[in-house]
């Protein structure tokens, strides 16, 4: 059942009649994000330019009952921006002001259609940069930043969204706006900003945002190591943390990947070979020069085949080039795959790709892996061919390699978020209990429900009446963690 | 009597965009940022992943043609920034080049759209009714004889004011002066090329057109430039009008394919793309396909010969150094579309003390876009400012840029007081020893 | 009145017995060493956490270890040295022997935030009692995770007020090779101008303090008129001279290597006197000094300052006076920021909050979703709850 026309004409008072899409075939465009398998035609698209026209179409939304999905770039992974039939989706593109770069308290205030990469930009004039930067940095946009807290490449050294956000304003399910967090990271009573960064849009609409800028690192070293083995290349990352050595960034392709990234950007990494190791180190120059020196001494150990080491910001551009590029590089091998975002505790990389590898080979799929090697978050691309019927089996494989990740201790999720797509699999992370009180936290925010729903904590209309049972997590067999 | 072979969804069987090109986008969005009417809208259906994704549903049928499609992939500028943006290597470029022709067959347009459609594609092919329009004095009292004009004028007098707005004065020496039928090399000669003098061009930008012949044969080329040449065929071609487009490029093989020489030669991006297409555009030709691809292969743009005259020995004339910033912008055709990038950049380097700076927001097209400036004035004039805005941020001395529609749109907005060139106006005057021109 | 009820678990189980097997108005202590936030309201009794205690899991290739909340963190630094390893956190009262929960519940932090963040950056995974006895976990044992809410940030600052934390799992940083304190003498009013070439510069700074040479007791100059600035850099061996003495000349003249007990000096200012009540207090690092020095009582020698010169966060410690802290309230949310009331003199009857923030009626919904029954903390949050 459609909204009917008063409701409407109660959304184009709200926001402009010509900041609405009410045309069915315009808002079919807007029927996924990134993440394609899910796909919902929503009845309105609404564009507002200002907080104040976002609060003005929440408000509506609350007075009539209308379900409401935020979407920024439509980047996301994991089906979070997925609209809800008969509801709205708003879509904060037209919220791309940067209202403050104060290079004084180094810090941006900016709206949030503002790309992640934009925010760098503004402050480079300055000696400034934002330091979280996801893969899709040129595109993704910081409201969907902050709605999935996301991570990137560099956050081993420098952390996630929420560890650079000092404020964001909402607005709340119920049309009204507050902010949470504030000019220094004080703040008065329960750190409401650190509950909302990484909710998924689940609590609000993010309508401003504050971060924090850090100086641009003097020196920046990036190596590019060939190794014969996976496992060669995992001994070298534990070893550089061994060492006490925290490296901006550690990133690993295996050789699906490197083919996949090599063909789209020509980068220089060497096809055919079992995994590249993307190591970069970055600080006051004498820091940088001695570590990286250690690092170089520690690939050599392992039986690294080639090292290249970037010469020039071009040579460091190409090197990023090829890795950033490597999901979206995975069409050109495949012609379709399935993305995975699990994470497992850095000293059971080694395990979890053979087992990775042999549940590939039973299902008869390939599986290309880039993963963030410093921090233990995977990336498997599933390879496969709808065409040929390999869907099923392959989100069949997708799936258990995420329940594999929290098996082996670790998560479902490392960056992507939960969104549609995981949330069946929250029980096998979560106990009934601990996302009852999940949803406490959310109904305190939503009490109606209406606030992209759906998304990271499974409901009986999306998974079956009984959602899957929990099992003890492996955990909680070894004594490590207890349930009750 | 043969039954024509059915369509696929919503398009007519005549080349409708290959499903295996729609499959290869994984919907990323890397293209959004560098789409002009993504960056002015915001609004998925007009970014690239958008509009694919609606060509995507009309292939398979669940939506038509006629209305929102046809909108949306009539306000994409086809300036080509999101193939060059795209991971996946998504061919955007041939999509947009099967689908633009089935609208025309398959779309009714409005009458005033129509009209205004065919007035533009009556004047700008032919260099004498450009010429016409050129001098100075009313546009429709040069042009009543043009029938497609005479129409737009009855029915609609303020859209035939905004065309004639659009075009910039020029004298009557420049818009009937033509170029020599050969030039030879000046010293030993390094190659042998033919030029292509382009419409507006030659009209508008005859003195780029000299320019470039005295660079060509300074560095040691003899140039030919066939009087019987037509129009390249790449307005129509980018705007979907595939009959006459082919027509044009078909002529174009037959003027320039019994020349004896190593290169087809343009300067204008816009033809050099289109040109570099026609092997594409002619493969179900059994008759054309062959000499589509022979030609083909043979078209340069200018930059890519002196570059290579450069790589091969060094510039052959001396240069007289150009003290100051230029602002190169690259043209969506050379630079997007052709993927030339390095060698402009090159030839200019080749200046001695010029210091060459690059644009904020480089890859975004300043509006011209074929005709789009004709067609979707407001958006155009709202890149126009912002390029314009990017250029002075930069603070040059002069700007360059190798299409003649970007020297128009930018020239609009940015003003008289900065120098607006094309780059071999600026090697000539260096060669020469000649003061640099204004426009 | 008659005494609260003293419970003391030792595990999981035992706590979700202790709140179950209660009822009533409930208080969570630890260590004892900060009676901050709010005068707590008479309660039935009291859960003390300090048998809560010990390493569950410690993997020093991950870089994590998972401890019961009433572990000092003291014993836990001193436990992850033997691995080179360390939760860089540096609060004052953590040589007090502050447990790991008790740090987390008051959002306490030392100068070393500027670079590793406060407990809400360290902690990674959480196991909570509720009031109702419900047992939650949230986050787990990878640094990087976004699965579901973090309801570890939710128990950051709830001052005990939402639940009982349990466990704690903890992202671990290197011990660092060797560090090197700089310090530089110079009035509260011109400390942010000799860190700026510090803060905005290459340095990787861990942390950069000003603190006064005032601690109140009247002996010296006012406290905003004399002063301490003091930057620290983490290094390996081979890079420390270097950086240091590159850093000396960034500070300019006056400059000097000081030792490390500098920092204890400081963190004396930062708990203040027992006469003396303290404010913790955040703003943007610009108008801090501005702000610090107007508070009532600021520019005398009975008062402490310390400023987190690039972090925004102070400490104030004034002269007891409740209209003084109610007014130093007001300045505080006038210019902006937060502030909080923490040791004070018994029975000062000042105001621990200032006006409420705007997220205030998002908080009492949680308050009344995970506490229905308000048995939680009643008082740290008064007037606001």
């Amino acid at each position: 059942m459609a909204l009917d026309k008063t409701i409407h004409s109660a959304f184009a008072r709200a926001t402009g009649p010509e900041n609405v899409i009410d045309d069915p075939v315009r808002c079919r465009a807007y029927e996924c994000d990134g993440l394609t398998g899910y796909r919902v035609v929503p009845d309105l698209v609404l564009l507002p330019r200002d907080a104040a026209a976002v609060a003005a179409a929440v408000r509506v939304c609350a007075e009539h009952g209308v379900a409401f999905v935020a979407r920024g770039a439509g980047t996301g992974l994991s089906g979070g921006a997925l609209p809800v039939a008969d509801g709205v989706v708003i879509s904060l593109s037209r919220l791309r002001r940067i209202l403050e770069i104060d290079p004084v308290n180094r810090r941006a205030v900016i709206e949030p259609g503002v790309t992640n990469l934009e925010i760098t930009a503004a402050a480079a004039p300055h000696g400034l940069y934002y330091a979280p930067d996801p893969s899709s940095q040129q595109v993704c946009t910081i409201g969907g930043n902050v709605a999935e807290n996301s991570g990137g490449a560099h956050c081993l050294k420098y952390g996630f969204t929420t560890n650079h956000v000092l404020a964001t304003e909402v607005v709340l399910p119920d049309g009204s706006i507050v902010t949470f967090g504030g000019d220094s990271p004080e703040q008065a009573g329960p750190d409401l900003r650190g509950v909302f960064v990484g909710s998924e849009g689940t609590l609000g609409i993010t309508t401003k945002i504050t971060v924090r800028l850090l100086p641009t690192p003097e020196t920046v070293r990036t190596l590019l190591a060939d190794f014969p083995s996976i496992g060669a290349a995992g001994d070298v990352v534990s070893d550089i943390v061994a060492a006490g050595i925290v490296p901006a960034a550690v990133e690993m392709m295996d050789t699906l990947a490197i083919e996949a990234a090599e063909q789209a950007v020509h980068a220089g990494y060497t096809v055919g070979v079992a995994a590249a190791l993307v190591v970069e180190l970055d600080g006051p120059v004498e820091e940088c020069e001695v570590q990286f020196d250690q690092v170089k001494r520690i690939c050599d150990r392992h039986g690294c085949t080639r090292l290249h080491i970037a010469g020039s910001a071009e040579e460091r551009a190409a090197i990023w080039r090829g890795r950033k590029a490597a999901f979206a590089a995975v069409g050109r091998i495949s012609p379709d795959y399935f993305v995975q975002d699990g994470v497992v505790p850095r000293t059971r990389l080694g395990e979890v790709l053979d087992r990775i590898a042999a549940m590939g080979k039973a299902a008869g799929l390939r599986v290309a892996n880039v993963f963030h090697a410093g921090d233990g978050n995977l990336h498997p691309l599933v390879l496969y061919n709808a065409a040929a019927g390999e869907t099923e089996r392959a989100e069949r494989l997708s799936a258990q390699i995420a329940e594999l990740c929290v098996e082996l201790g670790g998560s479902l999720s490392g960056e992507h978020g939960i969104g549609t797509d995981k949330a069946c699999s929250m029980p096998k992370m979560f106990s009934r209990d601990d996302l009852a009180v999940m949803q406490r936290v959310r109904d305190a925010f939503d009490p109606d429900g209406l606030c992209n729903p759906g998304k990271v904590l499974p409901t009986p209309r999306l998974c079956g009446e009984r959602p899957g049972p929990y099992r003890p997590h492996p955990l909680e067999e070894a004594g490590v963690i207890e349930r009750l | 009597m043969t039954t024509a072979p059915a369509g696929r969804g919503a398009f007519d069987a005549h080349r409708p965009p290959e499903r295996d090109l729609l499959d290869d986008c994984v919907h990323c969005g890397f293209c959004l940022p560098t789409c002009p009417t993504y960056q002015l809208w915001g609004e998925e259906m007009d970014s690239p992943r958008g509009r694919i994704y609606l060509m995507n549903l009309a292939e398979k049928g669940e939506i038509g043609l006629q209305g929102p499609f046809h909108e949306h992939i009539d306000r994409c500028l086809g300036c080509m920034a999101c193939v060059t943006a795209c991971p996946s290597g998504v061919q955007y470029d041939r999509l947009l080049e099967s689908v633009r022709p089935q609208l025309e067959r398959n779309v009714e347009r409005s009458r005033g759209d129509r009209l205004f459609r065919n007035a533009i594609f009556a004047l700008f092919p032919y260099k004498r009714r450009l010429r016409a329009a050129a001098l100075p004095g009313a546009l429709y009292q040069r042009l009543r004889g043009v029938p497609a004009v005479r129409r737009l004028a009855a029915r609609l007098p303020g859209r035939l004011g905004a065309l004639e707005s659009l075009l910039p004065p020029v004298n009557v020496r420049e818009a009937f002066a033509t170029l020599p039928a050969h030039t030879p090399a000046v010293g030993e000669r390094r190659a042998r090329v033919a030029l292509l003098s382009g419409c507006v061009q030659d009209v508008f930008f005859h003195r780029v057109n000299e320019a470039t012949v005295r660079v060509l044969a300074a560095e040691g080329c003899d140039v030919l430039v066939p009087r019987d040449q037509v129009c390249c065929g790449a307005l129509e071609l980018h705007a979907g009008r595939e009959d006459p487009a082919l027509g044009r490029a078909r002529r174009t093989i037959e003027t320039f394919e019994r020349l004896d020489v190593d290169h087809l030669v343009t300067n204008v991006a816009g033809c050099g793309s289109s040109m570099k297409e026609y092997a594409h555009l002619l493969a179900d030709d059994p008759e054309w396909v062959e000499r589509a691809r022979v030609f083909s292969a043979r078209v340069r743009d200018v930059h890519e010969v002196l570059a290579d005259l450069l790589d091969d020995g060094g510039p052959r004339a001396p240069r007289h150094p150009f003290r100051g910033r230029v602002a190169y912008h690259d043209a969506c055709h050379l630079g997007h579309a052709q993927r030339v990038r390095t060698q402009p950049r090159a030839v200019l380097r080749s200046i001695p003390e010029l210091e060459l700076v690059e644009l904020p927001e480089a890859e975004l097209c300043c509006g011209s876009a074929g005709i789009y400036n004709l067609v979707a004035p407001e958006a155009a004039a709202q890149l126009g400012e912002r390029k314009a805005a990017n250029v002075r941020s930069v603070g040059p001395t002069v700007v360059v840029t190798a299409n003649p529609g970007c020297l128009l749109q930018i020239g609009r907005h940015l003003g008289t007081d900065l120098p607006l060139l094309h780059p071999m106006q600026l090697l000539d005057a260096s060669i020469r020893g000649t003061a640099v021109p204004v426009r | 009145m008659s005494t609260p009820t003293a419970l003391r678990p030792t595990d999981l189980r035992g706590v979700r017995d202790a709140v179950l097997d209660s009822a009533g108005p409930l208080a969570i202590a630890g260590a004892g060493t900060a009676a901050w936030a709010g005068d707590l309201h008479p309660v039935d009794a009291v859960l003390d956490t300090t048998g809560l205690t010990g390493v569950i899991a410690h993997n020093p290739g991950d870089m994590t270890v998972s401890a019961y909340a009433g572990t000092p963190l003291r014993e836990l630094n001193e436990t992850l040295a033997a691995h080179g390893q360390r939760v860089a956190l540096d609060a004052a009262r953590v040589a007090r022997g502050a447990t790991i929960g008790g740090l987390i519940a008051t959002a306490d932090a030392g100068p070393a935030a500027l670079a590793r963040g406060s407990m809400r950056d360290l902690v990674i995974g959480a196991t909570v009692v509720l009031a109702d006895g419900t047992v939650a976990r949230s986050g787990g044992h990878v640094i990087k995770n976004v699965a579901g809410y973090d309801l570890a940030k939710l128990l950051h600052g709830s001052y005990g007020t939402l639940g009982v934390l349990v466990e704690v799992v903890l992202r671990l940083h290197p011990v660092p090779k060797q560090t090197a304190t700089l310090a530089l003498d110079c009035p509260l009013a011109e400390a942010a101008g000799r860190a700026a070439p510090v803060l905005d510069g290459p340095y990787e700074p861990v942390a950069v303090e000003w603190r006064s040479h005032s601690s109140g007791d009247g002996s010296g100059p006012a406290a905003t008129e004399a002063g301490r600035l003091l930057v620290r850099i983490e290094a390996t061996p081979d890079a420390l001279g270097a950086r240091a003495r590159r850093l000396l000349r960034a500070l300019g003249s006056g400059a000097t290597e000081a030792g490390a007990q500098e920092w204890a000096a400081h963190a004396e200012r930062v708990r203040g006197r027992p006469e003396q009540a303290v404010l913790r207090l955040g703003a943007r690092p610009s108008t801090l000094p501005g702000l610090l020095a107007a508070l009532p009582g600021a520019a005398t020698d009975a008062a402490a300052l310390t400023l987190g010169v690039g972090t925004g966060v102070a400490t104030a410690a004034l002269p007891a006076s409740a209209e003084d802290v109610v007014a130093a309230h007001h300045a505080v949310h006038a210019a902006g920021g937060t502030s909080v009331l923490r040791d004070r003199p018994a029975g000062l009857g000042a105001p621990a909050w200032g006006p409420p923030p705007s997220a205030l009626r998002v908080f009492k919904a949680v308050k009344t979703a995970l506490d229905p029954e308000a048995r939680l903390g009643p008082g740290r949050f008064d007037p606001w709850i």
